[in-house]
């Protein structure tokens, strides 16, 4: 039918099928991309949009519905090509990290503060309840929508400034490509994967004639036969072992098993049932019962083991005054970023182009070219925006198949994932099973502590060893332990493959660890700060891998830093438990450490600067910004080393034909590893310009009209690019940076030094529990965090908010369930209503490997959230949760025991 | 999708008249919540879609002979933004606004709610406790049934293929009345009912409980009115031994699933304790009417 509606103040019409979603119509027939789609079911709001004024979700929509209305999408919102009041509010705030629920977030905000101009926070949450976002925690958003009248004031220096994020303003336009809005110009091909509805089966694939006959659209079907190259992939160069195609057997529901190659609306509408495949279920090999092998190179399903031991903990405990002993059990947990995962690819030449949202271009290309079978050098990977990743986007998604169909077909092709499909085929966080021990002489200090844990690894390898050896080094905690011995397997399953997840096992271990320190400080009558500040690793401690810390280990400061709140919240906790009723309320403590960085493993990053005939200054930075701040912190860093405000230099990322590899967005690394090698970089083109203009390295160095003036006392010296020679890569001056952190291999006991840089951090809750129904309310958190330095405190702060939400998440509401929850309302993660309000507090003490003292945060601000929680409804309900999420029915049945 | 049509009409007649000629399945497009969503991904492949959107008074809400007429595709946010109606039924109001987010509150309807006859809709128990009535339209003409009688299992309604529900009526109150309705859901927000339960009582001058209706949701494949319920509350001014009644006979009418969201057990302990709750605040809010 032929649509007429008004889209941004200007009158449009379309043609369109009357059921066609309006998200599509927008998207796919309008071409405004700003409107993103991150569930099709109404579930997560990302595709919120105005239509006649109010807010609704543009994937419940009917094209007919939007005959004859109003349209207002996040496009409309600039106002004569600047931010209006409220993108401003959300990027001065730092609102929007990765930006995917931003377009959906600003639509809500527009249509509450066009009837409520100056909302309160409880109206601006019931209006945005509507729009999951899985990055920030929901604060900053609140504090953007209610701060929309406020100035933005000039924010000057590049170190330490809360600088709004260099991305930050296409994020607030719509003007952002993630991996669903990059489309080549060409015709292109759709690929839908055809998956395993079994956890572990046999299949044969029928004739596949019959199909291709009812669908002229639908071009061909690949199979594992057409693989050009590497049946199977995987993170380490030793584990490959998940295929590309299964060929006749599936080891997890959602692997692949077929791919059909057509047009988007003939796939679309050829029925599941219709492709001939031929299922033969075989038994499930669980992390409960286990079962026969599922790899012939994993005897015992044990993918690997990691092991850190230390003195001897018989003597450690018979020496104790207090013992503790404890079981604990977490299940998979989804990352459930809004974006599911999105892209295109295209042969280009002799060579792919890879046009997708990945956290991890470098290893991308590397995998890929096996794939394909062609050298890397012939791979290009240029990531897109990322709408969030959490570790999910560090395994491959549609790269493979894409590939593939790309290089078979010679056209190009993209795959989109839809969530059902995202939350089937992704990695998963590792659940765990774990037995440990701790114990402490009679002043509180620990003596001994040993920790078992199996993680279940899923149906292939992933990152499993990762959380393998890392757990271990983590488990004992922040803590200064003679007598230590910690030991883990990653065990195979029909589940689906774990893999990398914010923490990397080591909140499942925390959750273990801080309930054996509360379980301690009672029996000892020791208030749970005090065991915790007895025993804190601090400078001159030693872990248990035998690893003397430095300067920037600051746990002491952090509980220092936090323990007029835990006070308080104590205080409050037992001054309203004096009233009778079913409420109850409880606080909760919880320390961690966090190695940043890969374990005892090389992880270099390279950085280029340079600056143009034309005299522009560019960072080529291949860390990839997956929301948190990364292409910021990077600026920010590098501008500090040369001199100059953060404002003169350009950006160009991630792309791996032009830029160096920065490794990883992963392990919290960005920060420290790529920061050092950007300030390494600016250091050095600063050196090169101050050499070249004979100053001595006071000299103050400004870019302007194309020059760069050399400012020395009362000296001047112009540098003209234009009358330099540009090198190959088009630059007249440049300074390159590596940095790879100090490690060293851990032994057969697990000593060395596994990390160069440790962070630290203590967390206290204030919990809230109907004992009645066995809900939990999270009503305050106090994060005290060790950083080092502060790069950006807003993007520091932002880090912090959104790592508590995923660990609330996992406390108390997140557990996937294979099959039955590949959805956002089956899959629940927390909502604006469920994130408390969160108290931040930096602690910077400089590390001294870090640039400027600087260190990562972004897995550290997750992992004592939850172990706090469980500490909180322990202290509230008298009774321990030892499986999560403490759902309601598990803490009606802990009251009950 | 290319047999689908799709057909906005402008008067009840002409939609009977689609529905009834519709060579495949026919569905009643009404706020779009869910049959969208059902669309798209399989789950129902209609062959013609009747947008009842066109249709004079199919939305809005009026007041007639003391009650209130809602018309079947009113949306979740008219029916909580309607000053009057949130007065004299504040739980049915209360129900409504939790379906979805705000977004889907713009849009979802109490027709459609109760026509996607799911266990867990948050409107029925409140409607069915209000006792609200919905009016029919078919060839033969109109008729009235009780809420409760219109979904007769997960997925399925007592209407017709050429049948459709055109408006609910809830009935004049008498003095000292009120409607409560309560859910229960693991997180604040966006989420669906693992228990509901939804109060209705009419309170003398002395404060004694005179009627009740008393429903539940989420707990059955249908939402129940249960009599005991309403039994354990008529004669009480909501005592201890009012209260242990209702609770005991909101968990002996429960037959739920066991899943996800909840084991039976816990769904049955989360019934008694907010049958009781609904009841407390029913209660408060009719002898504040007097």
């Amino acid at each position: 039918m032929t649509l007429r509606l008004r889209l941004n103040g200007r009158p449009v019409q379309a043609q369109a099928d009357p059921a066609m979603r309006l998200s599509d119509l927008l998207r796919d027939v309008l071409g405004l991309t700003g409107t993103k789609i991150g569930c099709n079911a109404g579930d997560c709001g990302a595709c919120t949009v105005l239509l006649d004024g109010r807010q609704v979700c543009a994937c419940l929509v009917p094209a007919a519905r939007a005959e004859g209305c109003d349209i207002r999408t996040v496009e409309g919102l600039a106002e004569g090509g600047a931010l209006n009041a409220l993108q401003a509010a959300f990027l001065r705030h730092g609102a929007a990290q990765c930006g995917i629920c931003t377009p959906g977030m600003l639509m809500a905000a527009t249509d509450l503060l066009a009837r409520l101009p100056t909302p309160t926070e409880a109206q601006v949450q019931d209006a945005l309840g509507g729009v999951l976002c899985r990055c920030t925690g929901y604060r900053k958003i609140i504090d953007a929508v209610l701060d929309v009248a406020g100035p933005s004031p000039p924010v000057a220096g590049a170190m330490g400034a809360r600088l709004p994020k260099v991305d930050g303003p296409a994020k607030l336009t719509g003007a952002e490509r993630f991996g669903a809005d990059a489309l080549p110009d060409e015709a292109f091909l759709t690929i839908r994967a055809i998956r395993s509805p079994h956890a572990h089966a046999r299949f044969t694939l029928g004739d596949f004639a019959p199909l291709l006959a009812a669908h002229p659209g639908l071009l061909r079907v690949l199979t594992a036969a057409d693989l050009p190259g590497a049946r199977v992939f995987g993170i380490y160069p030793t584990g490959k072992d998940q295929p590309v195609l299964a060929d006749g057997l599936v080891r997890h529901r959602g692997e692949p098993v077929c791919a059909l190659l057509g047009d988007a609306a003939t796939l679309a509408g050829i029925p599941e049932g219709d492709v001939p495949v031929a299922w033969e279920p075989l038994p499930e090999v669980t992390f409960a019962a286990g079962g026969p092998d599922l790899h012939a190179h994993a005897p015992g399903n044990v993918l690997c083991r990691g092991l850190v031991a230390r003195g001897d903990p018989a003597t450690g405990f018979a020496a104790a005054a207090a013992r503790a002993d404890i079981a604990t059990a977490t299940g998979f947990v989804e990352h459930a970023y809004i974006e599911p995962e999105a892209g295109y690819a295209r042969r280009v030449g002799d060579g792919m182009e890879v046009v997708a949202c990945t956290q991890t271009p470098y290893m991308d290309r590397d995998e890929i070219a096996l794939i394909l079978g062609i050298p890397p050098e012939r791979v290009r990977v240029i990531p897109t925006a990322v709408g969030g990743g959490f570790g999910g986007k560090l395994d491959l998604s549609i790269q493979p198949l894409a590939c593939v169909a790309a290089w078979l077909t010679l056209r190009p092709v993209r795959m989109v994932y839809g969530r059902g499909e995202s939350m089937a085929a992704s990695t998963k966080r590792h659940p765990a099973r774990i037995a440990a021990a701790a114990a402490a002489d009679a002043g509180g200090r620990l003596t001994a502590f040993t920790f078992h844990g199996d993680f279940d690894t899923g149906a292939y390898a992933s990152w499993g060893p990762t959380v393998a050896n890392r757990v271990p080094v983590h488990a004992m905690g922040p803590y200064a332990v003679p007598h230590v011995r910690c030991t883990t397997a990653a065990l195979h399953t029909n589940g689906p493959p774990a893999g990398a997840f914010r923490g990397f096992g080591v909140p499942q271990a925390a959750i273990a660890g801080e309930a054996l320190m509360d379980m301690l400080a009672a029996q000892l009558g020791l208030d749970p700060w005090d065991i915790r500040r007895i025993n804190a690793l601090g400078e001159g401690s030693t872990t248990a891998t035998g690893q003397m810390l430095g300067a920037g280990a600051a746990l002491p400061e952090c509980l220092d830093a936090i323990r007029p709140r835990w006070q308080a919240l104590r205080q409050e906790a037992s001054d309203f438990n004096r009233q009778a009723g079913v409420l109850r309320r409880g606080a909760g403590l919880a320390c961690m450490w966090y190695g940043i960085g890969n374990t005892s493993m090389s992880n270099p990053s390279e950085m280029v600067i340079g600056i143009g005939a034309d005299g522009r200054c560019t960072l080529f930075s291949g860390a990839v910004d997956i929301g948190q701040g990364s292409n910021t912190i990077m600026v920010q860093i590098a501008a500090e080393a040369l001199g100059v405000p953060p404002e003169a230099l350009n950006l160009v990322s991630g792309d791996t034909k032009t830029t160096r590899d920065a490794g990883k967005t992963s392990a919290s690394r960005q920060s420290f590893v790529s920061g050092n090698a950007a300030r390494l970089a600016g250091a050095a083109l600063r050196a090169e310009i101050l050499r070249r203009a004979n100053a001595g390295p006071e000299a103050m160095i400004m870019l302007h009209d194309g020059r760069i003036s050399v400012v020395s006392g009362d000296a001047a010296t112009i540098l003209d690019p234009a009358a330099m020679a540009p090198d190959a890569e088009g630059l007249v001056l440049r300074g390159e940076g590596r940095f790879d952190p100090p490690t060293t291999a851990l032994d057969a006991h697990g000593q060395g030094i596994p990390y160069a840089c440790y962070a630290f951090a203590a967390q206290a809750a204030l919990v809230e529990v109907d004992t009645a129904l066995g809900t939990v309310r999270v009503l305050r958190i106090v994060a005290a965090h060790d950083v080092g330095r502060a790069v950006n405190p807003t993007l520091v702060e932002g880090q912090i908010h959104g790592g508590i939400a995923q660990g609330l998440g996992l406390a108390l509401m997140e557990e996937y369930l294979p099959g039955r929850t590949d959805n956002l309302h089956d899959y629940l993660i927390p909502t604006i209503g469920d994130v408390p309000e969160i108290e931040t507090i930096l602690v910077e003490r400089p590390d001294p490997l870090g640039p400027y003292g600087a260190k990562g945060v972004g897995e550290p601000a997750l992992v004592a959230t939850a172990p706090a929680i469980l500490n909180a409804i322990a202290d509230a309900i008298g009774a321990r949760l030892t499986r999560v999420p403490a759902t309601p029915d598990r803490v009606l049945a802990a009251l009950a025991r | 999708m290319s047999s689908l049509s799709y057909a906005a009409p402008a008067t009840v007649d002409e939609a009977i008249g689609l529905l009834a000629g519709a060579s495949g399945l026919a569905k009643v497009l009404s706020g779009g919540t869910d049959l969208l969503v059902q669309l798209r991904s399989g789950r129902t492949r209609p062959a013609l879609i009747v947008d009842t959107k066109k249709i004079p008074g199919i939305i809005g809400i009026r007041e007639v002979d003391g009650g209130f007429v809602i018309g079947a595709a009113t949306s979740g946010a008219m029916i909580g933004e309607h000053a009057a109606l949130a007065a004299v039924y504040p739980g049915v109001v209360e129900a409504t606004n939790l379906i979805g987010s705000t977004q889907v509150q713009g849009r979802a309807s109490l027709a459609g709610n109760l026509c996607n006859a799911s266990p867990a809709a948050d409107s029925v128990p409140a409607m069915i406790a209000a006792g609200a009535t919905a009016v029919i339209a078919g060839p033969k003409g109109r008729r009235t049934v009780p809420v409760e009688q219109v979904v007769t299992g997960p997925g399925r309604t007592s209407l017709a293929r050429d049948e459709f529900i055109v408006e609910f009526h809830l009935p004049k109150r008498a003095p000292r009345s009120a409607d409560a309705y309560l859910r229960f859901i693991p997180r604040t927000e966006m989420d669906i009912a693992v228990v509901g339960a939804g109060v209705n009582v009419t309170l003398d001058a002395a404060g004694v409980c005179t009627a009740a209706r008393v429903s539940l949701g989420a707990v059955a494949p249908t939402a129940l009115l249960v009599a005991d319920c309403a039994a354990a509350l008529v004669g009480s001014k909501l005592d201890e031994h009012a209260l242990a009644k209702l609770d005991l006979a909101a968990r002996d009418a429960c037959k739920p699933i066991d899943d996800k969201r909840g084991t039976i057990d816990f769904r049955i302990k989360v019934a008694g304790v907010l049958a009781r709750r609904a009841a407390a605040i029913a209660f408060e809010r009719a002898a504040a009417r007097s």
